[in-house]
């Protein structure tokens, strides 16, 4: 048996240096195996974008510990870290968090220019992901140019440059009318079938039905929803 | 391959100069003025010291030039008519100079008198100078027309005179002046040659005691002298004023350059001795030369520093504007940050952007300053020199102050939370 991608183990997480202080993970066990497609649900505010934070190290925990490929992340540096963001990790957000400046093609190459690949080497790769979210035509367009569908499909792009293990969603389909955000589901989907653990925040539980198992965040811990 | 990189970090973290080009603009404004006012000021010390050295230089930096003076009068002695008030640099003292004074080259004389000069009707007030040809060419003192003053006309005392251009113009001559005849109280004078189109700047004239207003006419030393003698009569509102200055000027060269300052001590204490009442001046270039020199040098520094503060003020206003946009810019940090980027990165983003502005604004300032350098001397007739060295300087101080006025605000980008930073807006 594979040791968890993802393993949190009394996870507590709050806000703030004295009392009160916001308690908002209040003890959190979470497996997520490799290759593992799960959605988190729970209301807003009950701490889902603060979890996956803290699962996308860029947050640490207040409490508890985190396992990432068997690793305590706690050892890390903070380069390290922003190494392990940058070739493990792939971060689609709710509001797309495109560089507006940017091109399409810029906005991709983002993740290249922190790697330790050259530009050069990359080109074609980048055009292959364009290529793979169906926006091949929209190169040179700038994210202000684009719908909300567009702008979350390049941020998947983005997010599948470096060819991460774990994705990670934060609400992709909350800016996004139902047939746009079934697109985006399909193609965050597609990677689950390519192999790739994915944890997905969603509150649309029609969506989190989806996922191969749904857990519910509700008062700082974990329901497990069952699997599906 | 990792300058592609390098590359292509660069010019994706200058677009966001290009996608807001008022404010790059608005933030690069002060090193352009900093920066132009650097190299006008530059151009114009740099200038002004140009044309000290040739001011001063004209003068020979071996040579020393004693000059009589005037003493003061007394207020009754103005009252008297017909006094002959007789002062200066005599003979004696010129023989004296030569005689105990070592490491003197020559020392020659000059005698300079205000004289009328007349053709037909026209009058000329003109200024004689009667000296020996080496002083002709020690000053480079040119023709161009017909020939120079000669040892031969010395010596047959010869009646003959090389002018200015400004004055045939002042007598009508139009004519080919050579052999022309001038008559210069009471004698006549043939033009043997015009002098060069060029005259003594500042310093230069006012130590040799040439005067602006009226045209030089230069004579054989020896036939002034016998001609005209050393008194000469002023009239001046209806009194007439006779002076006998025996030698109005000696012009001396040092052999060697190291003597020259300790020779002018030497014919200072000299003429001292011989000049309780101080009727002369000792005018050494080389003195002046390093003194002006300071000065300048001294203003130079002012004048940089003053230029220095604009451009501190230019970096401040980068700074100013960074952080502002670092700010603005928190949600892009936070983005980047999530997609892998190091604190360096971050760190490396902004001093980019900063020095790109400061760069280019400095090369900007660069040719704001050459255009203001060429419309100040254009109307001010002030000299002025851009050099390459200034150029260089501006620019890597341009570049430092792009560097400097970026720490700040990259340090904050850095430090920034990512959670905060990707929460922010
Ligand atoms: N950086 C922070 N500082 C202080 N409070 C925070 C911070 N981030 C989140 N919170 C608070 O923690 C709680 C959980 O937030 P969040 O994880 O964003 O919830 P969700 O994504 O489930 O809506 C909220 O009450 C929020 O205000
Ligand atoms: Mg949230």
């Amino acid at each position: 048996m594979n040791a968890p991608i993802i393993s949190l183990q009394g996870v507590h997480k709050y806000y703030g240096d004295h009392e009160p202080r916001l308690h908002v993970l209040r003890g959190i066990d979470l497996d997520v195996a490799e290759g593992e497609y799960v959605s988190i649900t729970g209301t807003s505010g009950s701490g889902k974008s603060t979890l996956l934070n803290l699962l996308g190290c860029l947050d640490n925990t207040s409490e508890g510990a985190y396992l990432l490929a068997g690793k305590d992340v706690s050892c890390y540096s903070d380069d390290d870290l922003s190494k392990i963001r940058n070739e493990d990790i792939g971060f689609i957000f709710q509001s797309f968090n495109l560089i507006p400046q940017l091109t399409v093609f810029e906005n991709v190459q983002v993740p290249l220019l922190y790697g330790s690949r050259s530009i050069a080497d990359t080109t074609d790769l980048c055009y292959q992901v364009i290529e793979a979210v169906g926006l091949s035509e929209r190169i040179e367009h700038r994210p202000t140019q684009l719908s909300g569908g567009e702008c979350q499909r390049v941020a998947i792009a983005r997010a599948l440059i470096n060819d991460p293990v774990l994705l990670l969603a934060d609400e992709p389909t909350g800016n996004l009318d139902t047939s746009t955000g079934e697109e985006v589901l399909s193609l965050i989907e597609n990677l689950h079938r390519q192999g790739r653990s994915v944890v997905m925040i969603t509150h649309d539980p029609d969506v989190a039905d989806r996922a191969q198992r749904r857990v519910d965040l509700r008062d700082g811990v974990i329901v497990e929803a069952g699997a599906s | 391959m990792i300058p592609l990189k390098q590359m292509e970090l660069i010019r994706m973290g200058l677009r966001s100069l290009v996608v807001y080009p008022m404010r790059t603009v608005l933030t690069m404004l002060g090193v352009v003025f900093g920066v132009g006012s650097v190299i006008a000021m530059l151009a114009l010390g740099a200038g002004a010291e140009r044309e000290l050295l040739e001011e001063i230089g004209r003068l020979g930096i071996q040579n020393i030039i004693i000059n009589s003076v005037k003493p003061e009068e007394p207020d009754n002695a103005s009252q008297r008519r017909n006094w002959i008030s007789s002062y200066g640099i005599t003979f004696k003292d010129h023989r004296q100079i030569v005689d105990t004074i070592p490491g003197i080259e020559k020392a020659l004389p000059v005698h300079v008198s205000k004289k009328t000069v007349w053709r037909g009707s026209k009058r000329v007030e003109a200024t004689l100078y009667a000296v020996t040809p080496e002083h002709l060419d020690m000053f480079q003192l040119n023709t161009s027309i017909g020939r120079n003053l000669t040892h031969l006309d010395d010596e047959k005392l010869s009646r003959v005179c090389v002018v200015r251009s400004g004055l045939l113009k002042e007598l009508g001559i139009y004519q080919d002046p050579i052999g022309f005849p001038l008559n210069i109280d009471k004698e006549t004078y043939y033009i043997v040659g015009v002098l060069e189109e060029d005259s003594f700047l500042g310093y230069a004239r006012k130590a040799l005691s040439v005067d602006a207003k009226s045209s030089e006419i230069y004579v054989p030393y020896s036939s002034s002298l016998r001609r005209h003698g050393t008194r000469s009569i002023t009239r001046r509102s209806g009194s007439s004023e006779a002076t006998d200055v025996e030698l109005n000027q000696v012009v001396i060269s040092v052999t060697d350059l190291d003597q020259v300052l300790l020779t002018a001590r030497m014919l200072g204490s000299l003429l001292e001795r011989n000049h309780p009442e101080k009727d002369y001046e000792l005018v050494v270039p080389l003195e002046v030369l390093s003194q002006r020199q300071k000065t300048q040098q001294v203003f130079n520094i002012a004048l940089v520093a003053i230029a220095s503060i604009s451009l501190l003020v230019g970096g401040i206003g980068i700074a100013n504007i960074m952080l502002a946009t670092v700010t603005e810019r928190t949600k892009e940090i936070g983005v980047r940050r999530a997609l892998g980027a190091r604190r360096g990165h971050i760190i490396a983003q902004f001093l980019t952007e900063t020095t790109t502005i400061s760069t280019i604004g400095g090369a900007i300032g660069v040719l704001m300053g050459i255009g203001l350098v060429k419309v100040l001397t254009f109307f001010t007739g002030w000299s002025a020199a851009i050099t390459l060295s200034s150029v260089v300087l501006s620019l890597s101080i341009s570049m430092a102050v792009g560097i400097i006025s970026g720490i700040y605000p990259a340090r904050r980008a850095a430090g920034l939370d990512p959670i905060a930073a990707l929460r922010h807006g």
